[in-house]
């Protein structure tokens, strides 16, 4: 009773014996506590107490935190009963998710999406958007835990929101994040593979820092991956499934891999191949189909080629897996061990498998719970390639204080492994076994010494020697009311022999005599039977057995009577057969037996027995009462049919029985389903090798390619513009994207204008759905219910968005009210289709001919950060040669003075700026022939991005003054970057970092027109408008583009959400420059385009801003 | 993911019941469950996945007390079995033990640890240490304070430093006077003697306990004379695993507290610290039992708690069994336990007696299994030594201390 003091032990004991609802009610926080532990106690015993629901909701605004935690145990267990009453603690949950104290937006976040409401679910996932970019660990993670919840809730209608969010949490930096949003991919999109994608390689690298629980979903989530991105690895063991099937493509292949195979396979030992080829097709495509498809003996549907697989010792992807998920088979968590195991044992090539062995035999050791369920696993890795766990037979035997299934499993283990090496040893533990007090494990382990013998025959005569001495032993055959156990272990006994026997009666001779001989000891009759059984199949086997059968046949009709129907069933059969094969003098003696046992069942009081009686007699062998009519009755053909039935139903059964593999069911290793043999709820199959298309497979190395393209914009492709030939792929230009099932069938149409060919030039846009997290968190969505608009003003939601919990960013953006859920495709490389705008420096009239443009290039200055690229073109229009021409700067004469003067803010902290020339010396022209043009690269230092710059022409010894405008696009350089990094940054720069400006934008509407006058494809609206508000920016500034935007819930005509996000960074202070670009308006109208511009150096993006702006206002070239 | 979990007392009554998603499952699941314990037997108790009509459970039995949890859809069965473990062993170290009563008394920290342990069905938090920093376990200051003040809030108001810092298993950089670091080998020896009296397997599986009170970030080398003679392993999430696979040094920074930091297994040791050698001989409707118990290997140290106890076979009506040390008790269900201690300089502890057959028999025909217990400080039976404890940036006093411990396992002596 001492203990009790002080404990809870009151409480529950007798939760209702003081009023709670006034204790709900009261000022003080301990005696809430105290009703509210009384109505869990009341809770935890069964009871209903719902009623008290709106009492105990007012509580939720509590200070105190234990009120809290004990508030939320209550309302998450009942909301779901009294919808209604918990929308009265939304308002709670809201104020708690700005709360400074992660634990408690933590909390307020679980509760809340714990509430099982739809008209909530919107609410709940902006929180859960929010949360995902809460600072702290915790929070994130539940977030992520939180997203199955709201997804269970909402179903359709915010997959894709939810999907972001899963993506953007897979990337998270914290491994404890990782681990829960891939539990939430798992239950809410396992089948969005290309999210994976994306983050392959770190997700591998995470693995072993990813805490337990989520290592074991992320590790069946990249297994998949695997198989669907690069199909199955030819060394493993699933590769069997193609030789044996399609063995001829691997002879035709002639291919160096088929024959390592082969060696690897005989390396490894002896594995069942046709058990390991159904295991492996049951993992592929789930046992049911294939066990039904199998019957119907149609196997063409699933056919793999070579194609569908991957060499482990090429693939990089394949061996990251291995390589990271070996370190977790030494995890604590056994759990973890089996799904690393699972993977080593369907992708490892096989010689690398045995590295799975110990660490599954260690989880032995653990918790007699999981040891059934490992047992369960290595019952099937051990039918499959019996050699692996051959050398570690001692671990299966049996300790006495093990449950039955256990012992059941690990006897079965051991005829498996047994080999010639150890099977002496095991026929020592089996011998101990025998005598152990569970009889029907004795059972048990007298059946496994038969299949053992079947496996290894060599050791047939021992066992059969140590069988027979079972049958000796007094307490099997002694006469007093066997117990059914020991009557089993009889039966089981004289069945193994027989098995025995069966495999090579010849040498096993003496052994059916010596059985034959114990006929009169053995009492149990299905055991009579079954050496009765033997004397008719063997009758004519060796020298003695004939010899003795009148004795036997003589006995056995003596005790006819007395025996058991089964056994009686066996004696006329046994009488039957020898009477087929008997000749001489026997025959007569035989014939007489039979007659006088016909008689005796003719009038047994079973009817089975009565039947079989009739039967027999009307066969010939044994119809023949009468010798003489015999020959007579030789030549009627039904006579000739009835011998022909007699062989079918007395013959020799020598087939073979069908391994019973067939009739059983293989489920991945460590599911639930291979342990309950069916396919539980939610099971899947692994996915079809390869069938995450090269398309996806874009979206999924999508960062590396964003980059890759990016780098194309930026250098190469400007100088191939000049390139006349480049002109026309351009018009070839397709776009190859891949539809992802959150952006829906509607845009299916597309991918048909995909043709291979454009493959190899970079895709223009593709459509991945990269986490939106600035999407998430603007605005309230639209479809929230009127009736929650009731209950709670969306002031209050707001102002819980806007004020972030911690200290990021208090000024958001709010962009846009409506929340609208967007895919997000990124545009790869307009690059070739970017032309740069170019400006006449000189015109012929005024340079004596000589024409000089210029055009700004995207290329970097290797020189100084200060200096930008300029490509200057110089005409000869004349008809005399120009010689001599060179470009100077006009005030490199002068002194510095004036220049400095108007030395211009981004220039004012470099130390070094006074070091880089204004204009880098020209290499000058020696001379240019009349309609030659020639081309140079000129790095100049403009002193401020806005003013021009004076510089000097000289040509023929004369100076001409020229003015070189500066074009602010140019000013900066690409950066390419993730949209998560994107995001990111731009949240870092809000308020007066940001700058934003609208104006309009017609050039689509020509390039609509055009595609409607020209041409039949039917070419996605979007899609145009993208790539011309993509090449117009590329065309007009050293961008990088990062992603785009997508609308999909909206129609189709209507561009409202598109977004295009660009960044850069400012050449000279290497400052990020992120641009968004907002549209609105209709598809063929001119668009309303809102430009933002967050950047750090305020006048630079101010006047960056405008000449966005100037130029997407300007009509497009023609 | 699972969807619910009960706790069942040993006579079937549901104790506690914690809804984990909106799929609300109900108590009639129970019903069912125990039902079948009831007609199966033990052989239903020891089924760790079971399919009932309406949901797959799994269940754990510890101490009497039945832990089931509840699914209906596919998931790995030994992360509930596994989870289920866990939830036990953070019960039992914060509770002291676990027994109905227990439960019932701290019914509202189970619930507290249960929401925190496991959200929507899938594993939140497990890390005892960092638990208990969010729900402080009860102790007799907080009894007290309860019983003086009626109010005692068990619940912490700040998140764990462990959840914000990088190491997920460690609380951000704590402070001790007195730093210091406890080792502990703790063996268990499995082995299996025939019929014959061979030895036919004998391992030894172990654990490294580690209790560490540190300042701030402690970097820990822990490394073995003689790491070949391991035949597996497995870590605590804090350690490396590359530079034990490179060298077989366990470089770690651990947890604050007391945590196991890896499980070994050594294999086909040659021989055990006691023999036991029973003799049963029977005829005429009786059974002779004769075991005699002894030291066969000194270890060193002084073997304490050795135990002997065997389950008679059902056959048996009654049995009259002497010892010449210790005391010998057969229990209800058949279960005869010989406790003999220490054994004694100047005799062999021996127990004899007879059974009695049933009247039919003549003889015996199955002979029991004896199962051994026994206790050795001090010593680490497997051989395994550890070599040196060394901490990077070591504060200026430091205290390491080593312990090992060896007790029986699984050891079994058949008849």
């Amino acid at each position: 009773m001492v203990f009790r003091i002080g404990t809870d032990a009151h409480l529950y004991d007798d939760p209702d014996d003081v009023s709670i609802a006034p204790l709900l009610d009261s000022k003080f926080d301990s005696e809430k506590c105290e009703a509210l532990k009384r109505l869990l106690a009341l809770i935890a015993q069964g009871f209903d107490v719902s009623n008290y629901f709106p009492q105990v909701v007012k509580n939720v605004a509590s200070q105190s935190l234990e009120v809290k935690k004990l508030v939320y145990l209550y309302l998450l267990h009942y909301a779901e009963k009294r919808p209604n009453e918990a929308l009265l603690s939304i308002n709670c949950f809201q104020k708690d998710l700005g709360d400074p104290n992660p634990l408690v937006r933590a909390w307020a976040l679980r509760t809340m999406a714990g509430i099982r409401l739809h008209v909530i679910a919107p609410l709940v996932l902006v929180a859960v958007g929010k949360c995902a970019r809460d600072p702290s660990v915790y929070v994130r993670k539940c977030a992520a835990s939180a997203l199955p919840k709201v997804h269970d809730l909402s179903l359709e209608e915010h997959t894709s929101a939810i999907e972001e969010i899963v993506g953007m949490l897979l990337n998270d930096r914290s491994p404890a994040v990782v681990g829960a949003a891939a539990a939430a991919f798992a239950s809410v999109c396992p089948y969005n593979l290309s999210l994976v994608g994306r983050n392959y390689r770190k997700l591998c690298e995470i693995l072993p820092d990813v805490e337990e629980w989520g290592q074991i979903v992320l590790i069946g989530i990249l297994l998949r991956y695997v198989i669907a991105r690069h199909g199955l690895v030819k060394e493993s063991i699933m590769y069997s499934l193609q030789c044996t099937e399609s063995s001829h493509s691997a002879k035709d292949g002639s291919d160096v891999d088929s024959g390592l195979v082969k060696e690897s396979t005989d390396l490894s030992g002896t594995c069942d191949s046709e058990f390991v080829n159904t295991v492996s097709r049951c993992y592929m495509e789930g046992p049911d189909e294939y066990l039904s498809r199998s019957s119907c003996a149609n196997r063409e549907s699933f056919e793999l080629n070579g194609a569908q697989f991957t060499s482990g010792k090429s693939n990089d992807d394949v061996k990251i897996l291995l390589y990271s998920t070996s370190p977790l088979l030494w995890s604590n968590n056994s759990a973890v061990v089996l799904a690393a195991a699972g993977v080593h044992w369907v992708m490892a090539p096989k010689e690398d498998v045995k590295r799975i062995i110990k660490p599954i035999l260690y989880l032995l050791r653990s918790s007699n719970a999981s040891k059934y369920v490992v047992l369960r696993n290595i019952q099937v890795f051990a039918k499959a390639m019996p050699s692996l766990f051959a050398p570690y037979f001692e671990d299966f035997f049996i300790f006495s204080s093990e449950s039955y299934q256990i012992k059941a499993l690990k006897l079965e283990i051991l005829s498996y492994i047994a080999t010639d090496s150890s099977i002496s040893s095991i026929f020592k533990e089996f011998q101990d076994y025998i005598r152990d007090p569970d009889r029907r494990f004795a059972a048990d382990t007298v059946a496994v010494i038969g299949l053992c013998v079947q496996r290894l025959p060599k050791m047939a005569h021992i066992c059969v020697d140590g069988l027979l001495a079972l049958t000796r032993q007094e307490f099997v055959t002694e006469d007093f009311g066997f117990e059914d156990q020991e009557a089993g272990i009889l039966t089981q006994v004289i069945m193994s022999i027989k098995s025995i026997i069966k495999q090579d009666p010849p040498s096993h001779e003496k052994v059916i005599i010596q059985l034959v001989r114990r006929l009169d000891s053995v009492k149990v009759p299905a055991a009579r039977a079954m050496i009765i059984w033997m004397v008719g199949e063997y009758s004519s086997l060796g020298e003695i057995i004939p010899r003795m059968l009148t004795t036997v046949l003589k006995y056995l009709a003596w005790g006819f009577p007395s025996e058991a129907p089964e056994t009686k069933l066996q004696i006329l059969n046994t009488v039957c057969k020898v009477l087929e094969g008997a000749t001489g003098d026997d025959l007569w003696t035989f014939k007489k037996i039979f007659s006088y046992l016909i008689e005796l069942a003719e009038c047994d009081l079973n009817y089975d027995l009565r039947d079989r009686a009739r039967l027999l007699k009307k066969l010939p062998s044994c119809n023949l009462v009468s010798l003489g009519l015999e020959e007579e009755t030789n030549d009627l053909p039904e006579n000739d049919l009835l011998h022909i039935v007699a062989e079918c139903i007395l013959g020799r059964q020598t087939r073979k029985v069908k391994p019973e593999s067939f009739s059983y069911r293989y489920y991945l290793p460590g599911s639930l389903s291979q342990i309950v043999l069916h396919a539980a709820p939610g099971y899947e199959p692994l996915p079809r090798p390869c069938s995450l298309l090269l398309d996806d497979l874009n979206v999924a190395e999508g960062t590396s390619e964003m980059k890759r393209a990016a780098d194309y914009s930026g250098t190469d492709d400007y100088g191939s513009s000049s390139d006349p030939s480049d002109e026309e792929s351009a018009s070839d230009y397709g776009s190859q994207r891949s539809v992802t099932e959150s952006s829906g069938s509607d845009r299916g149409d597309d991918s048909e204008f995909t043709s291979e060919g454009n493959y190899n030039a970079d895709p223009l846009i593709q459509i991945s759905d990269i986490g939106n997290a600035s999407e998430n968190q603007n605005g309230v969505s639209q479809s929230s219910p009127a009736n929650l608009g009731e209950l709670m003003s969306n002031k209050a939601l707001e102002s819980w968005l806007d004020e972030q919990p911690g200290s990021s960013n208090p000024g958001l953006p709010k962009q846009s009210q409506v929340r609208i859920s967007s895919a997000r495709i990124s545009v790869g490389d307009v690059g070739k289709r970017v032309k740069q705008k170019s400006y006449s420096l000189l015109d012929p009239a005024s340079g004596n001919g000589l024409k000089v443009d210029y055009s700004f290039s995207s290329e970097i200055s290797s020189i100084s950060r200060l200096l930008v690229c300029i490509e200057v073109f110089f005409k000869n229009c004349s008809s005399e040669i120009i010689s001599e021409i060179t470009l100077v700067d006009e005030e490199s004469n002068r002194a510095f003075d004036s220049a400095d003067k108007t030395a211009v803010v981004n220039e004012s902290s470099l130390t070094s700026s006074d070091d880089v020339p204004t204009l880098v010396p020209m290499e000058s022209i020696v001379s240019l022939e009349p309609g030659q043009t020639t081309r140079r690269i000129l790095q100049v230092r403009f002193h401020h991005h806005l003013l021009p710059l004076k510089l000097a022409l000289y040509c023929d010894g004369k100076k001409l003054p020229i003015k070189l405008r500066p074009d602010i696009g140019y000013f900066v350089k690409p950066l390419p970057m993730d949209v998560e990094v994107f995001i990111d940054k731009e949240s870092r720069l809000p308020g007066m970092f940001e700058y934003a400006r609208s104006c309009t934008f017609t050039d689509h509407i020509v390039e609509l027109n055009k595609e409607n006058g020209d041409s039949l494809l039917v070419k996605d609206k979007f899609l145009a408008i993208c790539e011309s508000l993509a090449l117009k920016m590329l065309s007009n500034a050293n961008l990088c583009i990062v992603s785009v935007d997508m609308p999909i819930a909206t129609n189709l005509d209507d561009a409202s959400g598109l977004r295009l996000r660009f960044s850069s960074e400012i050449l000279s202070s290497s400052i990020p420059c992120l641009i968004t670009l907002g549209v609105e308006g209709k598809c063929t109208d001119p668009l309303n385009l809102s430009i933002k511009v967050n950047c750090e150096e305020t006048v630079f993006g101010l006047n960056l801003l405008n000449r966005i702006a100037n130029f997407l206002v300007e009509p497009a070239l023609s | 993911m699972l969807q619910c979990i009960f706790l069942l007392s040993d006579s079937g009554e549901v104790m506690l019941e914690k809804q984990l998603t909106g799929h609300r499952v109900d108590r009639s699941i129970c019903d069912w469950f125990w039902d079948h314990v009831i007609s199966q037997g033990d052989s239903f108790k020891s089924q760790p996945v079971i399919a009932s009509p309406t949901h797959y459970l799994f269940q754990v039995v510890r101490e009497g007390i039945t832990f089931l949890a509840c699914t209906q859809v596919e998931m790995p069965p030994l992360m509930g079995i596994e989870f289920l473990c866990r939830v036990s062993d953070v019960l039992s170290d914060y509770l002291g033990g676990l027994n109905e009563d227990v439960i019932k008394d701290n019914f509202v920290i189970v619930y507290e640890l249960l929401d925190e342990m496991i959200d929507n069905g899938f594993p939140l938090t497990t890390e005892a240490n960092i638990l208990r920093e969010m729900i402080a376990p009860p102790n007799i200051v907080s009894k007290v304070l309860s019983v003086v003040t009626g109010n005692s809030s068990n619940v912490s108001d700040t998140l764990p430093g462990a959840t914000r810092s990088c190491i997920p298993w460690r609380a951000a950089e704590p402070k001790y006077a007195n730093n210091e670091v406890y080792v502990d080998l703790v063996e268990e020896m499995d082995a299996v003697i025939n019929r014959d009296g061979a030895l036919v397997k004998c391992e030894v599986y172990g654990e490294v306990r580690v209790n560490s009170h540190l300042s701030g970030l402690p970097d820990l080398t822990l490394s073995f004379a003689n790491p070949s003679i391991l035949d597996d392993v497995r870590f605590h999430p804090c350690v490396r695993f590359r530079p034990w696979e490179s060298h077989q040094v366990l470089s770690f920074v651990p947890p604050d507290g007391e945590f196991k930091l890896m499980s070994y297994r050594i294999k086909k040791l040659k021989s055990t610290p006691l023999y036991v050698k029973p003799q049963l001989t029977s005829d005429a409707g009786k059974c002779r039992v004769n075991v005699l118990v002894g030291i066969r290997n000194d270890p060193g140290k002084t073997i304490d708690s050795i135990t002997l106890e065997f389950q008679l076979p059902p056959c048996i009506l009654s049995a009259d069994l002497n010892s010449n040390h210790g005391t010998v008790n057969i229990l209800g269900n058949k279960i005869c336990s010989w406790t003999i201690g220490r054994i004694p300089k100047d005799k062999t502890p021996s127990l004899s007696g007879t059974l009695l057959l049933e009247t039919e028999l003549e003889r015996l025909h199955v002979f029991p299994t004896f199962r051994v217990g026994f206790r050795i400080m001090g010593v680490a039976l497997s051989g395994l030594q550890i070599d040196k404890l060394d901490l990077k940036t070591a504060p200026s006093r430091l205290y390491k201390g080593f312990r090992a411990l060896t007790r029986a396992g699984e050891f079994e002596v058949r008849s």
